[in-house]
């Protein structure tokens, strides 16, 4: 024992996975249990003058129907920043696919039937629907009603602006340095725009929930993300206190963002309260496309340099369409903006980061969090600075790279990883420098392009509890709030409490997330588990050793320090006792147990621009060579190559499950994937019209390289993992269609009518610097 | 209007019920269905039979795969009453007195899922390649399952899964 880290440890959602047996919140059954659906708004923008629910209401079968006029709760906003989102429309909707009402009935069927039987009046208002439109001094303002918001307190050089009576509900700037000093430091000065599409998490399970509402005790079986603040959020809708809500977590069909805060709990909960009895809602495919989104968003950069490649000063302007509601796009603006000027040295620095209200679906939370739309444009922009100046692009990088060990901004962990050594490893594997084979196809161009980014991973100001227990007969209980999600986190948490007390894996059992039975945690977000709550976990089980030796010192009469904790058994020199006897006399011959608690947080520090340190450095490489055909603009990968540094790998094997998905992830959103919009109507939310990656898409050839470079903060020196192959996606492959082609792309997915536009639109001359 | 008087008879339909008789997971089943009854309702519902996934609902992603006399169909595109006198595989049926499939297995030990959520309609799937071709190559795999979808893994441990219980069973039946 004692090494159950760092070993492809079984699963222990394996066999409940697949045999078909795991439940999900979408299988979840109880006696008398109503089944929803939702009438959503056709009109982008519109008053509600009147609904009329009589005639659903009366349906046979139909229990409940929720509209503004019975809606009686505590507080009917929700949202996890700015409360600006009901649980059904009020005075407004504010985009096609808004709530406008519910049914709670029998069955589906019925409850679509009732559905029909709605009468809404709508009074149409104004619609906008890109960025630029919601900004203009004329445009309406969508949330005129004033929501209330909690804003972040921040450290040294970032600031948030309020734009009360606009469109803009939230701007972070962040500044260091002088940036017009800066500029007229340089020699030359680049500025480009880059933009990203809209993009849907398709988690394969659509978002499901069940509510219970008996007395003033509510139960919630949620496929969530965020157990904890659902807790909160809901009991403070309807005025109970925290006790009296209970959220239980289940597997979770996907969520990649999707399923953080309060999603469609709240509506099931007060539909319940109305009927009388337990409410399911589980939505369609095509609502889950209507719930949320990744943003559209737009990158200006621009970037002073020296001749020799010297980066002075970077002003980076970063747009989001943040759609009709706010939910997560606050910290997401703020963390694009945290993250717009990249992993390089650079004195000065000024970043402005806006999120906008539009009537389109609500963005917020997707895999990346900010970092993919930023990271796109500083790396893509990375190679036209190395090109005007005829520097290699990894030459270019390699002289403004921060080391390991150095401070990306005041008041933050220093970077963990070997971000050169890296670079230049995953330079090696594309055989970087090598010019292409001519690709075997005519008329077909072959190029290579690498990226390098970094996110500050774990979140901001978080905080996790943990707890273990050794029961009478050696074995032990784990309580955890970390979601598994599928990224095997319950198993590698459960990994870090077996090595600890040197334990058989299959010894320790985790116990399922409740929040009436497991301790606090913030959220299983920002790749943070791993050194969140995995210190946590930890301590939690260093407590219950700590515990269970005193209590065998005590029962053996030798010193605590003298014993030795392995596989079961507990010795002192030539001593042994298993831990079975020696609970069994600390007890007294009764049963008993010995709780360990453990407790992460990380502390506030001012001089932090978000006010707190990351936990660790995120960290995403990719190296592709591509083949584009310039007559139809398809892309063909032939390689890829992917790095990442977990610090140390807890469980290998779930490890490269990580980084391989979020580089499809990646790859899926820089090639194929796009929300397009018709008049106001999201125009392809189905998964005919919407294209994600399959396994055709798979690159002909790929890899992923996973670095244990140990440095960083969680247990065993363990880093998170999980959204790094987001990041460098986009700009290694629109570097590599620049090789290829000489073509620069500015905007993603590099569908093959925006390759061929770009193609046919002949480069101009390579622009020079200003 | 013809078309008014083809509509009521649809109308009328609605109300019979359908008896059928199909063998579901090795064992002989009756039961009555609506015409309209999808098949994935009829599983997950009537039969409590969850295992079969619902997710995109028109076809593509797979998730709801179950195999209808030894063929991968998604049942959210079949009616109940097509299964009349056939022969039903979930993945509940899929796992032998003597423990895990091998397909099972080796998704487990090759790292073919996370969240789970496609993985029944995955394994029904590669079970149908399998049964058709004991040992397809790599291009093989992905070209036929490209029917399904997985959001999780970037599917190059699902096609090492595939290879590992190809090679499972083919060991095994020597």
């Amino acid at each position: 024992m004692g090494s159950a880290v760092g070993e492809n440890v079984s699963r222990i959602d394996g066999a409940d996975k697949v045999t078909g047996r795991g439940v999900y919140a979408s299988d979840v059954k109880l006696a008398g249990m109503l089944h929803a659906r939702i009438l959503r708004s056709p009109v982008a923008h519109a008053r509600v003058r009147r609904i009329d629910a009589a005639r659903a209401a009366a349906l046979p079968g139909v229990a409940a129907v929720l509209t503004k006029d019975n809606l009686r709760v505590a507080a009917p906003h929700y949202g996890a920043y700015i409360k600006d989102q009901p649980i059904v429309a009020l005075e407004k909707v504010r985009y096609v696919g808004d709530i406008v009402a519910a049914v709670a009935a029998t069955d589906e069927k019925i409850a679509e039937k009732a559905l029909r039987e709605i009468d809404v009046e709508y009074e149409e208002l104004p619609a906008l629907f890109e960025v630029d439109e919601a900004l203009a001094a004329a445009a309406p303002v969508i949330h005129d009603e004033n929501p209330a918001r909690k804003d972040p307190k921040y450290g040294y050089g970032a600031s948030l602006t309020r734009h009360d009576g606009t469109n803009i509900f939230y701007h972070f700037h962040y500044e260091r340095g002088d940036v017009e000093h800066g500029f007229r430091e340089a020699d030359r000065v680049f500025e480009e725009t880059y933009y990203l599409a809209g993009a849907q998490h398709y988690p394969m399970e659509s978002h499901a929930c069940v509510a219970d509402f008996q007395g003033d005790q509510i139960t919630v079986w949620s496929g969530t993300q965020t157990p904890f603040p659902l807790r909160q959020e809901i009991a403070r809708m309807f005025g109970l206190p925290f006790s009296r809500v209970r959220v239980i977590v289940p597997y979770v069909g996907g969520g990649y963002g999707a399923k953080s805060g309060v999603k469609y709990e709240a509506l099931a909960v007060t539909l319940s309260q109305l009927a009388k009895r337990p409410v399911r809602v589980n939505l369609s495919a095509e609502e889950t496309f209507k719930t949320l989104c990744d943003p559209s968003a737009r990158v200006t950069i621009k970037t002073g340099v020296k001749n020799d490649g010297t980066f002075v000063a970077r002003r980076c302007e970063v747009y989001f369409n943040g759609g009709a509601y706010a939910n997560s796009g606050p910290t997401v603006t703020e963390r694009a903006g945290y993250r717009a000027h990249g992993p390089y040295k650079i004195p000065h620095v000024k970043t402005d980061a806006y999120c906008v209200y539009t009537n389109t679906v609500p963005g917020g939370a997707f895999r990346g969090f900010g970092g993919p739309q930023v990271s796109f444009a500083y790396e893509s922009q990375l190679d036209t600075i190395a090109h005007g100046l005829e520097i290699d692009p990894v030459d270019l990088r390699l002289k403004n790279l921060l080391g390991k060990g150095e401070l990306y901004t005041a008041g933050n962990i220093p970077i963990d990883c070997d971000l050169k050594s890296e670079l230049k490893q995953v330079a090696r594997a594309i055989g970087w420098g090598e010019k292409s084979a001519a690709s075997e196809k005519p008329g077909v161009k072959r190029g290579k392009g690498i990226a390098c980014a970094v996110k500050d991973g774990g979140g901001v100001n978080k905080e996790a509890n943990a707890l273990v227990q050794i029961l009478m007969d050696g074995s032990a209980m784990l309580f955890t709030g970390s979601v598994e999600i599928g990224q095997g986190v319950r198993t590698a948490l459960m990994q870090i409490a077996a090595e600890e007390l040197a334990l058989a894996p299959e010894r320790i059992q985790v116990a399922p997330l409740d929040s009436h039975t497991t301790p606090f945690d913030r959220g299983t977000h920002a790749s943070s588990a791993i050194t969140v709550m995995g210190q946590a976990v930890q301590a939690a089980a260093r407590d219950a050793r700590a515990q269970l030796l005193a209590a065998a010192a005590s029962v053996l009469g030798v010193p605590a320090a003298s014993l030795k904790l392995h596989d079961g058994q507990i010795t002192a020199g030539e001593n042994r006792a298993a831990i079975a006897e020696v609970m069994r006399r600390h007890f007294g011959d009764l049963e008993g147990e010995i709780t360990g608690r453990g407790r992460f947080k990380v502390e506030r520090r001012d001089d932090a621009p978000l006010g707190y340190p990351a936990t660790f450095w995120e960290n995403g490489l990719a190296a592709a060579e591509v083949e584009v055909d310039e007559k139809t603009g398809a892309i063909t990968i032939v390689n890829y190559v992917s790095m990442t540094d977990a610090g140390k790998m807890i469980n290998p094997l779930h490890c490269r499950g990580q980084e391989e998905g979020s580089v499809m992830f990646g790859l899926g959103h820089a090639l194929y994937e796009e929300l397009a919009y018709r008049d106001g109507q999201l125009a392809n939310s189905n998964l005919m019209d919407y294209r994600l990656p399959r396994f055709r898409d798979l690159p002909r050839s790929s890899h992923s390289i996973i670095l244990e470079e140990a440095g960083g903060s969680g247990p065993f020196r363990a880093k998170g993992i999980g959204e790094g192959g987001t990041l460098a996606a986009a700009a290694a492959l629109c570097n590599a269609v620049y090789d290829a082609t000489g073509v620069r792309i500015y905007r993603v997915p590099l569908t093959g009518q925006t390759v061929w536009t770009a193609c046919a639109e002949k480069p101009a001359p390579q622009k020079k610097g200003a | 209007a013809p078309w008014r008087s083809s509509a009521r008879t649809i109308g009328a339909m609605a109300e019979a019920w359908i008896p059928l008789k199909f063998r579901l997971n090795g064992q002989e089943r009756s039961a009555e269905v609506a015409p309209s009854d999808l098949l994935i309702d009829f599983l997950r519902d009537r039969l409590n039979l969850t295992g079969t996934k619902r997710s995109c609902d028109i076809e593509i992603c797979g998730a709801c795969t179950v195999l209808l006399d030894g063929k991968a169909v998604s049942s959210c595109s079949v009616f109940a009453f097509e299964i009349d006198g056939k022969n039903v595989l979930t993945i509940e049926g899929l796992a032998g007195a003597d423990g895990l499939h091998p397909l099972q297995r080796a998704f487990i030990e090759c790292g073919g899922f996370q969240c789970g959520f496609c993985t029944p309609g995955m394994i029904m799937l590669a079970k149908s390649l399998l049964d058709e071709n004991p040992d397809p190559g790599v291009d093989e795999i992905k070209d036929y399952m490209d029917a399904n979808i997985c959001r999780c893994t970037g599917y190059q441990m699902i096609v090492e899964s595939i290879q590992r219980a190809g090679s499972i069973l083919r060991a095994e039946k020597k």
